[in-house]
C-alpha cells in the first residue's frame, strides 16, 4: 500500500498502480478527483497518447500524465493548478482544431466525451482560419459499425480494444501525423463478436452502431440498470429507455462479472423485450381445439379448475412442471412453493446451451438457469423422459426452452397430454399443444434477482411495462395456488417478501435478496454446482 | 578513392580519409581493436563503466546526455539477455556526421560496441541504420563479417569467453524512428512511435529485454577513452564537455562540410575560418548550431562555444552539431515553412499536441509566408508553440516548437515585414 496526496485528499492505494488508476480503484475518478482522459480505459493498456490527464507531481518540474504516472508513497499530486488548466485548454483546442463541429447532425451529441470536456475545459472560442481536414464520412468498417474518420481524435481505444479483448485487431493507425486515420486492415472489416464495444469506448462519435444510430437522441434515454439476459454470464447493463421502449443496452461496469464489455449477441438481444413476437394476450383452447384469445382470469381460472380435477381425479403424481431459466429466483421460488404445497415433485428445467467463448459468452442460454438450479430443479430430461414414458397428464411449463432441439425439438410429445398450461413471454411452438397461454413478463419488465453461472445473484427491475396483460411468473403462480386451494397462497404476491423468503427455502440464498444485492451483485452463499459449461443431452 | 573530407580531423576522424582504413586489415594497422583485446583480457566491466563515467562523454546523438550514467542504468546480473542498440538513423537535417563514419570507420564503431557491450554485459548489438543509407549499411555489413571471420564479434570473442553479436537493421524511413523508443519499435517491425515512460529502456527495451541505445559517434569516442584514459579526453573540449565532435557545415558556405574539432569551439570561427564564410561577398543572416531542431542564432551571437553549457545561456543547444548557415537574402519565414512542414510530416501522430500542433503551424506558418497573416498570427505561433512544449512522450514536439521559437525571438522583424506587405519581402530567397 501507498499514501498519495490528491488536491490535499489523502488516498490510500496499492502500490504498483498508476496516478488514474489509484483515482479508479478508489471510485474517486470523474467522481470527486476530476481527471479529465480520453486514451485511457480501465480495462485497456496504457497509451498514454491524448495527453489530457496531465496533473502536478510535486518534486518533478514537467507536467505528468496521470495514466502513466506510478504512485509512491508520499506523492503529492495537483490536479486543480493553473498549469493543469491551460495544458487542458491547449489539448481540448488542439483536438478541435480538426474536428468537424457536427454536433448537431452528431449521433454522439449528449454523451460525447469531447462535447463534455470542451464544455468542461475548454476554450469557449476558435482561432483556426484554415480548413478543418477533411476524411472519410460513413465508413462501413463492418457488420455493426459504422465510422466516421473526421470526428476521430485517434484515441486509439478501439485499436487496443480489438487487439486486447477480443484478440481480432482489424483496426490500426494508418499514416502518421495530422494525416493519421483509424482504418481496417485492407481488404477485411471490423468484425467480432464484441465488436460494437468500440463504440461505447470511442468518446467521439465517430463510432456508431448501426443498430442505435438515429433512432433517437440520447438526452430522452434514461439508463435504468439491469442485466443482460441473452446467456448465463449475466452482464450489467444500462438499459435505454425512452417512450415505454429499451432502444439499446450499453454495458454497466462490473468488474466481477462483464468488466466494461458485452458480447454483440447480448447486447442485440434488447429487442426481444418490445419483439412482435411477444406474447400479448392469454389464450384458451376451446371444444373445436382451436386457441383463442381469453381475459387473463378466465385463463388463470380455467388452468386451475383443469389441474384441480387432475389433483382430485389423480393425485399429484401425474402433473409434472417445467422451471423457466429465464425466470427471476423470485418467480421460480414461487413455482417450488406451489409444487411442494400441490405434493407435486416430478418438475425440471430445460436450459439451451450455445456455442461459448473465452471471454464472456457461457455455454448455457439463459440468464438464471443457475438459480433454478439452487431451488431444486434438476436438468428437465427425467421429466421428459417420464412424459414419454405416459406417466404425465398434465404438464405446467415456464418458458419454450423445452423445445431446444437438446431437449424435445418438438411439441408433438406433448401432444397427448390432457393438460397444458404455459407461461411465456414470447410465442413459439407450444401454442400447437397449450390449453392455457398466459403472457408474463420478462425480466426487464419486473422486479426480481437473477443467478449468473458462477452463483452471482445480480438484480432486474422493471425499465418498461408491457403494453398488453402480462405478469410476473411468480405472481401468476401466486394466483393459481390460490385459486388450487394450496396452503400459504392466498392470491397476493409481493416480489421484495418473495426475495426475502429465498434465504429461508434455499440455503444459498441466506442473505441473498433483491434489496441485499445492490447494484453489483452479490454470490451466492453456496454455490450450487451447476451444469454451466457442460452441453445439454442430445 | 580518398575522401576529402573532413577539412579538420583529429581522433575520431583520422584515417577516414583513407580507404583502407574501413577494412579490417587497415583498422588493425592503425592499431585497431587492439584496446579491445586489451579491455576483453584485462578490464573489469565495472571499471570500463567507472571510466567512461569519468570521461564525462556526452552522448553524440542530439541529447547530450552522459553516456556512462546510462550504462550505469543497465540491470547487473543476467536474468534477462541484455541488448545494446547503435542510433544509426542519421536523420536531424543538417545533420551528416554518422555517415562518414559508418562509411569510413565502420570498424572503430564495431570497436566501440564491443568494448561497451562487455561493460553492460551485452548479449547483442542491434545496429539500426536508415534504410536511405544504402552505402553505409554495405560497409558495415562488410566490417560486422570481417569481425566475424576474424573472431572480433561472436562466440567467444579472442578466446576471452565473451561472447557477442552483432546484428545490421535497416530502417524503413521515418525521422521519428530516430528517438531512441520510436528506434525500438520499428526494431521490433512495428509502426515507428516512441514508447511511453516508465517504463525505461534500461529496464525493458528492445524485445522486452534491458537495452541500451547509443548514437554512432558516442561508440566511435570509446576506443580512444579506453585507450588513453579519462583524464586525456577531458584535456580537450570543455570542462563540461569533453571531447572532439564532427561539426556537419551547411548551407551558405564557401566550404561545407564536416569539421572535427574540441568541443568549445567558437561556431564563428567554424563558419568563418573553417568553413569559409559565406561565398560572394554576403553576410550570415543567422545559424542553426546543431541540426534544425535547435533554435537559431542570429549574426550577432556567433561568438559562442559550441558546447551546451554555453549554448543554453543563448536559448539553442548543440544538438547533433549540424550548423546550418543561412545568408542576408535568406527569409526566415521561408525557412519556417520549410522547418515546420518538415515536423508535420514527420510527427508520429500519437500525442495530441504533437499531432495537432505541428499540422497547425506549418498552415500558420505558410499563411504568413503568403502575405495572408496578420500580428495576431505571430502571437498565435507562440502560443500553440507554448502549448506543445514539455507535455508529450518524446521530445518531438519540443523540436518542433524550438526552432519556430528561436525565430520569433530573433527575426520576428521578417515575420512582421511579411504582414505590413501583405507578401514575402525577401525576393531573392531560396523557392520554397
Amino acid at each position: 500500500m501507498a499514501q498519495i496526496t490528491v488536491d490535499g485528499e489523502v488516498i490510500e492505494v496499492a502500490a504498483g498502480r498508476t496516478i488514474l488508476q489509484a483515482l479508479d480503484d478508489a471510485g474517486l475518478l470523474m467522481n470527486g478527483v476530476d481527471v479529465p482522459h480520453y486514451c485511457w480505459h480501465p480495462k485497456l493498456t496504457i497509451d498514454g497518447s491524448c495527453r489530457l490527464c496531465q496533473v502536478e507531481v510535486e518534486g518533478i518540474p514537467k507536467l505528468q500524465i496521470a495514466c502513466n504516472t506510478p504512485v509512491k508513497d508520499g506523492m503529492v499530486v495537483h490536479t486543480k493548478t493553473e498549469r493543469v488548466k491551460r495544458a487542458r485548454e491547449g489539448v481540448m483546442e488542439l483536438l478541435l482544431i480538426n474536428h468537424p463541429l457536427d454536433c448537431p447532425i452528431c449521433d454522439q451529441a449528449g454523451e460525447c466525451k469531447l462535447q463534455d470536456y470542451a464544455y468542461e475545459y475548454g476554450v469557449p472560442h476558435s482561432r483556426t482560419k484554415e480548413p478543418r481536414r477533411a476524411a472519410k464520412k460513413r465508413v462501413d468498417l463492418g457488420p455493426t459499425i459504422v465510422f466516421d474518420q473526421e470526428r476521430c481524435i485517434l484515441c486509439r481505444r478501439c485499436v487496443r480494444f480489438c487487439r486486447e479483448v477480443p484478440g481480432t485487431g482489424e483496426l490500426a493507425v494508418f499514416e502518421r501525423g495530422d494525416r493519421s486515420v483509424i482504418e481496417t486492415f485492407p481488404g477485411t472489416a471490423l468484425d467480432n463478436p464484441y465488436s460494437m464495444n468500440v463504440a461505447d469506448i470511442c468518446p467521439v462519435g465517430a463510432l456508431t452502431t448501426k443498430d442505435f444510430r438515429f433512432k433517437i437522441r440520447v438526452w430522452f434515454l434514461t439508463d435504468v440498470p439491469g442485466v443482460c439476459t441473452g446467456c448465463s454470464n449475466g452482464c450489467n447493463v444500462h438499459l435505454g429507455v425512452a417512450n415505454n421502449k429499451v432502444y439499446r443496452y450499453l454495458p454497466r461496469r462490473n468488474d466481477a462479472v462483464n468488466d466494461t464489455w458485452i458480447c454483440d449477441a447480448g447486447r442485440m438481444s434488447y429487442a426481444e423485450i418490445g419483439a412482435e413476437s411477444r406474447l400479448k394476450n392469454a389464450y384458451l383452447r376451446n371444444e373445436r381445439g382451436v386457441l383463442e384469445t381469453a381475459a387473463y382470469k378466465s385463463a388463470i381460472e380455467r388452468a386451475a379448475a383443469r389441474l384441480r380435477a387432475l389433483l382430485e381425479a389423480k393425485g399429484p403424481g401425474v402433473i409434472a412442471a417445467l422451471a423457466s431459466p429465464h425466470a427471476t429466483n423470485e418467480d421460480l421460488l414461487t413455482l417450488r412453493r406451489l409444487l411442494d404445497a400441490a405434493g407435486v415433485q416430478n418438475a425440471g428445467v430445460a436450459v439451451p446451451h450455445w456455442q461459448p467463448d473465452a471471454l464472456l459468452v457461457k455455454a448455457e442460454r439463459a440468464a438464471n438457469a443457475e438459480g433454478a438450479r439452487a431451488l431444486g430443479f434438476p436438468d428437465a430430461h427425467v421429466v421428459l423422459d417420464r412424459v414419454r414414458a405416459g406417466g404425465v397428464d398434465a404438464l405446467l411449463v415456464l418458458g419454450h426452452d423445452v423445445l431446444d432441439p437438446a431437449y424435445l425439438g418438438d411439441p408433438a410429445a406433448l401432444a397427448s397430454l390432457d393438460t397444458v398450461i404455459v407461461l411465456d413471454t414470447h410465442r413459439s411452438e407450444l401454442e400447437r399443444v397449450a390449453h392455457v397461454l398466459l403472457p408474463v413478463r420478462v425480466a426487464a419488465e419486473k422486479h426480481g434477482t437473477l443467478t449468473n453461472h458462477a452463483g452471482r445473484v445480480q438484480r432486474v427491475r422493471p425499465a418498461v411495462e408491457p403494453a398488453f396483460e402480462a405478469y410476473a411468473e411468480g405472481e401468476v403462480l401466486a394466483r393459481l395456488g390460490a385459486l388450487l386451494q394450496l396452503p400459504g397462497f392466498d392470491g397476493k404476491w409481493d416480489v421484495r417478501e418473495t426475495s426475502r423468503a429465498l434465504g429461508t427455502s434455499s440455503p444459498a440464498f441466506v442473505g441473498v435478496d433483491v434489496e441485499s444485492v445492490g447494484e453489483q451483485g452479490r454470490p451466492l452463499a453456496t454455490v450450487v454446482a451447476g451444469a454451466s459449461g457442460t452441453g445439454g443431452r442430445a | 578513392m580518398g575522401l576529402k573530407v573532413p577539412y579538420v580531423t583529429n581522433y575520431l576522424t583520422e584515417h577516414c580519409g583513407d580507404d583502407a582504413f574501413a577494412t579490417l586489415e587497415g583498422y588493425e594497422a592503425k592499431g585497431g581493436y587492439a584496446t579491445a583485446r586489451k579491455v576483453l583480457r584485462g578490464s573489469t566491466p565495472e571499471s570500463v563503466i567507472e571510466l567512461m563515467k569519468t570521461s564525462g562523454l556526452q552522448g553524440r546523438g542530439g541529447a547530450g546526455f552522459l553516456t556512462g550514467l546510462k550504462w550505469s542504468f543497465m540491470p547487473k546480473g543476467a536474468e534477462k539477455p541484455k541488448y545494446f542498440c547503435v542510433n544509426a538513423d542519421e536523420s536531424e537535417p543538417g545533420s551528416f556526421k554518422d555517415r562518414l563514419l559508418l562509411e569510413r570507420a565502420p570498424h572503430k564503431m564495431l570497436e566501440g560496441i564491443l568494448i561497451g557491450a562487455f561493460a553492460v554485459g551485452a548479449a547483442k548489438t542491434f545496429i539500426y541504420i536508415r534504410g536511405e543509407y544504402a552505402e553505409p549499411a554495405k560497409q558495415v555489413q562488410r566490417a560486422i563479417d570481417a569481425a566475424y571471420a576474424k573472431g572480433y564479434l561472436g562466440k567467444n570473442v579472442l578466446g576471452t569467453g565473451f561472447s557477442h553479436d552483432v546484428v545490421l537493421h535497416r530502417g524503413a524511413g521515418a525521422y521519428i524512428c530516430g528517438e531512441e523508443t520510436g528506434l525500438l519499435e520499428s526494431l521490433e517491425g512495428k509502426k515507428g512511435q516512441p514508447r511511453k515512460k516508465p517504463p525505461f529502456p534500461a529496464e525493458h527495451g528492445a524485445f522486452g529485454m534491458p537495452t541500451t541505445v547509443n548514437n554512432v559517434e558516442t561508440f566511435c569516442h570509446v576506443p580512444h577513452i579506453l585507450a588513453n584514459g579519462a583524464e586525456w579526453f577531458r584535456g580537450i573540449g570543455t570542462e563540461k564537455s569533453p571531447g572532439t565532435t564532427i561539426f556537419g557545415v551547411s548551407g551558405h558556405v564557401a566550404r561545407p562540410g564536416l569539421y572535427e574539432l574540441p568541443l568549445g569551439t567558437r561556431l564563428d570561427e567554424i563558419v568563418f575560418e573553417h568553413a569559409g564564410g559565406v561565398p560572394g561577398g554576403r553576410k550570415v543572416k543567422g545559424v542553426i548550431p546543431g541540426g534544425m531542431s535547435m533554435p537559431i542564432l542570429p549574426a550577432g551571437q556567433l561568438d559562442v562555444p559550441m558546447a551546451n553549457e554555453f549554448l543554453r545561456e543563448r536559448k539553442t543547444m548543440l544538438g547533433t552539431g549540424g550548423i546550418m548557415v543561412m545568408d542576408e537574402t535568406t527569409c526566415m519565414v521561408r525557412a519556417s515553412c520549410v522547418i515546420s512542414y518538415f515536423f508535420r510530416d514527420e510527427s508520429c501522430g500519437q500525442c495530441t499536441q504533437c499531432r495537432e500542433g505541428t499540422g497547425w503551424l506549418h498552415k500558420i506558418v505558410t499563411r504568413l509566408e503568403r502575405g495572408a497573416g496578420s500580428l495576431d498570427d505571430i502571437a498565435l505561433i507562440e502560443d500553440v508553440c507554448s502549448k506543445m512544449e514539455g507535455q508529450t512522450i518524446c521530445a518531438f514536439s519540443d523540436a518542433a516548437v524550438w526552432p519556430l521559437q528561436g525565430m520569433l525571438r530573433h527575426f520576428r522583424e521578417d515575420f512582421e515585414l511579411h504582414v505590413r506587405h501583405q507578401k514575402c519581402p525577401f525576393p531573392e530567397s531560396f523557392e520554397l
